[in-house]
This record gives C-alpha cells, structure tokens and sequence, in this order.
C-alpha cells in the first residue's frame, strides 16, 4: 500500500542533520500560487483518477475510479437468499455504529421510536474515534455563526450547499451543550476551575477565529465514550453489533423500508423492516484510492454509498477526497496512522529535508497536503527504509511550548512511543493519508435523502464540506446531522408497517447497468476490505 | 402488427386526431349495418380480454335480446392486479379507441348509457378519458348514433372505488351504481340484470378497444392477426426479470419462449429461467416445459393454466417463488371483500402462514395446513378470488415445494426430510444458508 509519491530524497540522517542544524523559521512563501499547486500535486488532480458515473441517478458525475467501479455493481443478495431470512421490526433502523449513527439512535429513541441500530463491527468502531484535533462550534466572543459559515465555505472551495452549512453552523453551539450533557469532557481554558469556567478555545487550519473545541487529542474518543455510554443505555434501542447491511430493502411504493443485514455470528441473513432507515455508514478510506495509505479504520468501505446509490440516491462531490497532510510514513507497519492536526494547531512546524519549512502549516489541509507531496515529489523530502516523507517537527514544539507533548498531545506522544521514538527528540515522519470523503449521498437539511424513507447522516453525506474539508467540521457534522435525521426519522416512521419488503429495485438496476454495457460479475458493497479475506457467499454458506 | 398501439393511434384526447388517424370508420359501418354487428364479431371469434375468454358476440347478443330501453354498457377499467398494466395503457394513451368500441356495443345492444368505469388510483387515465368524453359529446357521429338509439347516448366516466375487487362484473355493476364493489351470486347475469336492475353489457377496456378495428376492416383481417388459429392480438403486460419489460402487442397464440426471450430480451442478467405468474397473478404458474405453449385461451387452458389478463410476471433463478406466492396471496387476503366467510378468513389465514415461513419463522405443520387449504377454499366464495389465491398457493406448492422447505429448515418438517430435496432448485443455493427456523 506504498503512495505513488517516490521513495527518493534525502536521506533520513542527512535530513536529520539538516533539521538540528537551522533554527525555527517563517515558512518560505509558496513557490506556487495554491490552485496550481493543488492542480499540479492534489491526488484527486492526477488524470485518469475520475470517470463519469454511467448509470443511476447521478449518472455523469465524476467520480473516483475505484469507487465508481463498486457503485456500478450487482447486489450481493438474491431476492432467494432472504426468503425465510428472520425479520426483525422497528420504527427506525439506523445503520452504523459510529458518531452519527449512535447520535441519530439516541434521538429517534428519545422521541418514541422503537430503534434497531446495526453495526457492521462493534459499537464505536468508526472513524469517529480517529477524530483527534476536535470539534468547531462558534462559541468564542469574537466569534460569530457567520464567520464560521463563511470559512467553511471558503475551505470548500465555494462548492458546499450553502443551506446544509447554515444548518451545520447554526447547529454548533446547541451541539457542544447536547455533548456537554450527554457527559462529554472538554478541555478548559486556563483560569477555569471545577466551579466552572470557559472552554478551551483554539484556531483550527482555515478558520478566522479560534473555534476548535477539543478534549486533549482524542476528541472523538472521548466523545464515542460518551455516546456509546448513552446508546447501551437507552431503552428504545436494540444494538445489532457485527451486522453489516448487505443492500436495503424496499416496499412496494418504492420506498425504502429497511435493509438486509448479514449476521456475522451464524452467517445469515437477517431482514430488519422500518418505517425510516438513516443510513450512517461513514466513509470510503479502505478503497485506498490512488494507493494512498489511510488513516480510516477497517470497516470504511463505502458501504452506504452503493447501497444508497442503488437505491436511487443522488451523489455529489464523489470526486473530493481529503488527504490529511500527517499521516504516519515510517514505521510502515503503522503508514497511514494519523498524527493530529493539534499538533498543528498547537503550533508544530512541518520541515523537508533540507530542515526548511515550506508551507503554512495551517494553511486548509488539500493545500498543506500537496505541498508535502510537492516536496517528495521534488526530490526534497525525507528518505527512510523506503519510505518517503516530511518532518513533523514536534520537537521544536516541545521546545516552545515545554510539557505541551506530555499534557495534551497524549495520542501523539502514545504513537512516538509504539513507534519506537521519542517525540521530544526526534521529529515524526509524516506523509499526506486518505482521510476523508468529501462528498457523498446528496441531503436536505433535515439528512433526507431523495428517495422516501431514507436519511443520512455523517461522513456518508455529501454537500457539506464541498471539495474540502475544515478540521473540526466532521466531529460537528456527526452529531448536528445525527439529531436532525433521527429526528426526522422519527417523525416520519409510519405507524403502518412497510408491506411487501423486498428487493425489487435490483432488477430496475440489473437492467440498467446492462444497457451500459457494464458487468454484473463484480458485487458490493464490498463489506470489508479485500486484505480481509472475507467471502459473502462462503460466509452465508458456513451456517448450514 | 400492433393494433391497439400503434403509434398512430396514440393521440391521446384529440378527437380530431384520432379521426385523421382513421377513427370512425367502425363506428360508420356499425351505424350503416347494426344488425351485422354481433355476427361481425362473431365471425372474429373475439373472447373478453379482461381475463375471462368469454366469447364476446354471446354476452353482446344475450343484452340485444333483452327488452329495452334502459340498458347499460360498462367498459371496465378498474385494473387492479399485481403486473396488469394495459387498460390504464390504452384509456391515458388512445382512449377514443375504446369509447368508440363501447359505442359500437352500445348501437349492437341497443343500450343508451354508456359507462367508462375507471380505477381512480390511474389519474391520468380518469383525466384523458374525461376529456375525450368531452369530445365527443358535440361530435355529428354521436347524433347518428342517437338516431339510430332513438334517444341520445349519455356517455360518462365513473370512477369506483379503487377496489381490485371492483373488476368483477357484478361489483363493476354495484359500484356504477354507487354501492360498495360487492360481487353478488350469478345468475342473474349482468346482462339479465345489471345496473338498476336493467340489462347491461360490461365489458374489458381491452376487449372493446378491438370492436371497433373488427367493424372497420372485417372479421377476416381481424383472425388473420393471431396465430395458430387463435384470432387477433393481445395486450401483454410483461414484468419481472425479463431485460425489456413492459407492454408488448403480440399476435394471440404467440409462444411463451417468444415473449419472453424474443420481445422481452430474454431472462434478465442471462439466469435460467424459472416460471411465470399469469393473469390476476391467479392461476397456475408456468414453468420452462410450457415455454413452448401459445400464450392463447385455449392453449394455456389446455395446460391447466389460463391467460388472465394477459399480464406475465417473469420470475428467473434468483428471485423466490415463495416470497412471490406470499405477496400476491397478501394481495388477495387484502383485497377480499369480506362477504364469503371461507375467502375472508381462508385467503387470511393463508397469507399469515406465508408470512411466517417467509420470515423464517415457519412451524411444524404449516406445509400440510398450507396443502390443506389450497385444497379446502377453491369454489367457496361468491366470486372467484379466493379461487385465484387458492390456485397460485397449489401451484407453487407443488411446482417449487423445495423452496418451502428450505425456508422451513428441518424443524419445520413434520417427517424430518433433509433439506435440498424435492426439486433440485436448492443446489445453487449454498447449502441451505437461508433457513431461518432452526433453533
């Protein structure tokens, strides 16, 4: 899973000694205005990476190859395979047990609905914990609901849904009140005290004013700590842990009316029929796309775009994806792993290997990212067993600011350690990682997709961020989006059962994709990824 | 050749167009001979394509000999079955064929009002057909035609209830006349005692859509269309997984292999092909040793199966003939009008037993309680459902009993048999994966 970018440069001691040699600097200027430098280096630039969707309803899209090639693909299941499949009933089905997903099962339940929440893994398992820098909410006096919406717009490049992000940002401060009271910590601002006090407030990459609210530098674990607390005991929810949807199911409106889910323990089919499902599977890292590492975890497949997409959804921005400048280049038994933006944010320099800085560190992260790739690509970056990267340098970090490693960069300082460095002393080899979706499945406001009686929520939407992502954003997005489709969903599942589940849409899609001449042999969603062995149709064998 | 739908007769409301199109001439010579109307259609050998196959000309003579005035025509569109789309077809998309074959009828029975009795869930339809109503009222031809009736014609469109139920000819007759779509006992017969008690003709959008085209070009023409001596063409409303479905005109007596291999592509995605639910989806289902059956009255009779509506639900290796049975068996329990206690409870109770194996949770028994009420309910209603829903639950039974069985796993067989046995459709299926019943 080695990047494109060579391996050549400078050599790992020769860089290091460039490093220890010059003192702390300003970035030099890019060299190159930032469109060009994202044209030239942004991954999602190269040509050949996207193709034009060539059925469904965003047919004509561009879209990522590799997912373009699971988005136009047959079903995993047969209308054969659920007959005599158990049915399972609820008001609400929500699929995935991340942020999202827990926040819209713990809203729908809330509001009397009888909720199933299936998750492929367990519950948490998600990119949700990965999140480290923390959340945006325009809390700050200086602050204001505006600029937030503006430097999320500007991040995205203006191509963001202008009322999803009203949404998102006029969300933000009642969400950091729900998380507070939900038992969520937050990290305080000096001078505050367990009487009380303001939170701890800082400015993430892009932003006008320090927004970024965080817990030390798990944010999103201490958040799913939260959550996942509050979903077990919730009484309206019944969890459906390693229970990955297979494809959703329709009624005889055309609606959708609930999914197939595979049960992992016994290798069966296992129909769960709702009155509304919310999708909120989370993202695509484990595609690899354009062979980059990645900092997702293992069950980002892309699940809930192909099922959605089959079902009639619209997509939009399937060509975005965020490469995070600091993933980890070396050790390569951990490539991929994400060092957090708030080693950044707290004021780490990024250096080459000539021990010069070359970009903003805060600059938004596409542009960050392709300046680190430009440098690989140059030929000035760090060389190491192979591996090709650029300085973190969390060492001169430590030196500004002493204790800042050991007191609030506590992930960072635990993956030094599993690394097998000290973060104190010597400088992280980074290098961009495939860290987030974009884009997605198209929604309102209220996470309604197009088609009836499915909503979505979390990294598997599309519209927010436009074609880049702000730090901070996808932690608030979870949960703004999360509240508004349980909700939704809540109000609209039916007192009437869906009649007539079934899986009538695939033969509409069959039809479809042989009109474009495209294979039937390749099945999705791919459920887990390829190094995971995994077998559908022997796994559904194994319980005869 | 299409008839029905050809292109140039699809002129939507136009009245004007559907003269140019060639419209009237039926109606033209029905006017300058009534007396060789029936035998004209007689001669044709037209049967009712609303599913029944009765011969047309004799429910048209049977009203004719009835004493007037104050007889009726209904022209039924209520079309309400799974995967029958063809009335709503020809009533949005030339729907001055089909009044003109009620006027037709209207002048060979001597009947004064004519009905377009239309399924209100088909706005499109309703709305067409009001228009074209409209259209015709200040037309010449409906003058000659009060002429020749001795009294104006009152051509209206009725929309009932909306109720699959409401097709049946008596509660067709019960629902113009603004009661509930309540099937009564035959005889009397409509055409004894219809609307108000008076003599009325009810006949399929279908059926009367030909009458006209018989008129015009002869009864010959007319026999020359079918094949293998069944006469004219048919409306067949192909679904399922076929590549191209949708409403093909074929000449009657068109093989099974050639609907659906020929104008419907084929299987879809090129699997084997299982079976095909035909009509209401009410009767016995056809499988691959009929393929090469003509899709016609008498043949598909001949093979203890029927025509119906002409409607043709494809089913092909993948989909469940259990999962299909189970929804259309809902459909006729939903549907039962609730006047015959063994349709009300039997198609019910049969439906809840479907659902049950359906969700893998299928009791011991329930295969002999299904076999036993497939053999108990046929005849016991007033009309014929829960004949249909009885039939296509034999049929499947016995035609794909293995698939019951799976879904029923071995602690849903009274005699402990082993999965995959009975028809050998279980070998593709992984080993029996699906069983939902096991403990």
């Amino acid at each position: 899973m080695s990047a494109p970018a060579a391996a050549h440069g400078i050599p790992h001691a020769a860089a290091l000694a460039a490093w220890r040699g010059r003192a702390p600097a300003p970035p030099r200027a890019l060299a190159l205005p930032a469109p060009e430098l994202l044209e030239r280096f942004h991954p999602d630039r190269r040509p050949g990476a996207m193709v034009p969707l060539r059925v469904g309803a965003s047919a004509g899209l561009p879209c990522r190859a590799e997912l373009a090639a699971l988005l136009q693909s047959d079903a995993l299941v047969e209308d054969e395979d659920i007959a005599g499949a158990p049915l399972l009933d609820a008001d609400v089905l929500v699929i995935g047990g991340g942020g999202a997903g827990c926040v819209a099962a713990l809203t729908a339940a809330r509001a009397g609905a009888r909720v199933l929440l299936a998750t492929k893994l367990r519950l948490g398992d998600s990119n949700t914990v990965m999140a480290e820098g923390g959340i945006q909410a325009a809390m700050g006096p200086e602050d204001s609901l505006q600029r937030h919406f503006e430097d999320t717009l500007r991040a995205g490049h203006f191509a963001a849904d202008k009322a999803l992000v009203a949404a998102l940002v006029s969300d933000g401060p009642g969400v950091i009140r729900w998380l507070i009271q939900e038992g969520m910590g937050f990290d305080l601002a000096e001078g505050s005290d367990r009487m009380g006090g303001n939170l701890l407030r800082r400015k993430p990459g892009g932003a006008t004013a320090a927004r970024l609210l965080s817990y030390r530098d798990f944010t999103g674990l201490e958040m799913m700590r939260a959550l996942r607390e509050a979903v077990l005991l919730a009484p309206g929810i019944t969890l459906l842990e390693r229970h990955p949807a297979l494809e959703l199911l329709t009624d005889d409106r055309g609606r959708c009316a609930g999914a197939v889910l595979h049960e992992l323990a016994r290798g069966r089919p296992v129909l769960a029929r709702a009155g509304a499902t919310v999708l909120a599977t989370g993202g695509a890292g484990r595609l690899h796309v354009a062979g980059f590492p990645t900092s997702n975890h293992y069950g980002a497949t892309a699940d809930g775009l192909v099922l959605a997409y089959r079902l009639g959804a619209a997509l939009r921005e399937v060509d975005s994806f965020q490469y995070h400048p600091t993933g980890i280049a070396w050790p390569p038994r951990m490539a991929g792993q994400l060092v957090s933006e708030a080693a950044r944010a707290s004021g780490a320099a990024l250096v080459n290997g000539l021990g010069e800085r070359f970009v903003d560190e805060l600059d938004t992260r596409d542009v960050v990212a392709a300046a680190i790739l430009r440098e690989i690509a140059e030929g000035r970056g760090v060389a190491r067993d192979g591996q090709a990267g650029v300085f973190l340098d969390t060492p001169g970090l430590e030196r500004a600011k002493p204790g800042i490693l050991g007191r609030s960069l506590v992930t960072l300082t635990h993956l030094a350690h599993r690394a097998g460095l000290d973060a104190a002393a010597e400088p992280f080899l980074v290098r961009p990682t495939l860290h987030y979706q974009n884009g997605g499945i198209a929604i309102g406001p209220d996470g309604w997709s197009g088609v009836p009686g499915l909503l979505c929520a979390g990294e598997v939407t599309g519209g927010l961020h436009g074609r880049n992502r702000m730090m901070g954003n996808a932690l608030l997005e979870l949960v703004a989006f999360g509240r508004r489709a349980g909700a939704a969903a809540a109000a609209d599942a039916r007192a009437e059962r869906p009649r007539n589940i079934g899986l009538t849409h695939l033969a509409d899609w069959r039809r479809a994709l042989i009109a474009q001449g495209l294979p039937l042999a390749r099945k999705a969603p791919l459920v887990f990824p390829p190094y995971g062995n995994f077998d559908m149709a022997k796994d559904r064998g194994r319980a005869a | 050749m299409r008839v029905l739908t050809d292109e140039r007769r699809c002129v939507g409301a136009d009245l004007g167009a559907w003269m140019a199109a060639g419209g009237g001439a039926g109606l033209e010579r029905a006017l300058a001979d009534r007396g060789g109307i029936i035998p004209a259609i007689e001669a044709a050998g037209l049967r009712g394509l609303g599913g029944a196959g009765f011969a047309t000309h004799r429910k048209w003579a049977a009203v004719a000999a009835q004493p007037g005035p104050g007889k009726w025509v209904i022209c039924n569109g209520n079309e309400d079955e799974p995967g029958t789309f063809k009335d709503r077809f020809l009533l949005s998309r030339t729907p001055h064929q089909v009044i003109e074959g009620a006027l037709v009828a209207a002048l060979a029975v001597g009947a004064a009002d004519i009905v377009l009795y239309i399924n209100p869930r088909e706005a499109a339809a309703v709305a067409v057909a009001r228009e074209a109503v409209a259209q015709w009222e200040a037309h010449p031809l409906l003058a000659r035609l009060a002429g020749a009736l001795g009294e104006a014609p009152r051509l209206r469109v009725v929309t009932g209830s909306g109720l699959y139920i409401g097709g049946e000819e008596t509660a067709a007759v019960a629902s113009v006349m603004g009661g509930f779509p309540f099937p009564r006992l035959k005889p009397p017969f409509p055409a004894e005692s219809g609307v108000g008690d008076a003599p009325t003709l009810v006949n399929n959008v279908e059926t009367l859509a030909h009458a006209g085209h018989i008129l015009a070009q002869g009864p010959e023409w007319y026999r020359g269309l079918g094949l293998g001596g069944a006469p004219g063409t048919k409306l067949f409303s192909l679904s399922g997984d076929v590549l191209r479905p949708g409403l093909h005109e074929l000449p009657m007596g068109t093989t099974l292999r050639s609907l659906v291999f020929g104008h419907g592509g084929g299987v879809l995605a090129g699997r084997a092909f299982k079976a095909v639910f035909t009509g209401g989806p009410s009767n016995t289902l056809l499988t691959a040793a009929d393929l090469d059956v003509p899709l016609d009255f008498d043949s598909l009779r001949a093979r203890g199966s029927r025509l119906g509506t002409g409607a043709m639900i494809v089913v092909g290796e993948g989909t469940s003939i259990l999962r299909k049975t189970a929804e259309y068996v809902a459909f006729f329990a939903a549907n039962s009008c609730g006047q015959c206690p063994p349709c009300k409870i039997g198609t019910h109770q049969v439906s809840r037993i479907l659902e049950r194996v359906e969700a893998g949770a299928g009791r011991p028994g329930d295969l002999r309680a299904l076999e036993n009420l497939a053999g108990l309910l046929p005849g016991s209603g007033r009309c014929g459902l829960v004949d249909g829903a009885a039939t296509v639950l034999a049929s499947s039974l016995r035609t794909f009993r293995g698939e019951y069985e799976r879904a029923l796993g071995p602690s849903g067989q009274e005699d402990g048999q082993e999965d995959g046995q009975g028809d050998g459709q279980g070998d593709r299926l992984r080993g029996g994966g699906l069983r939902g019943g096991a403990p």
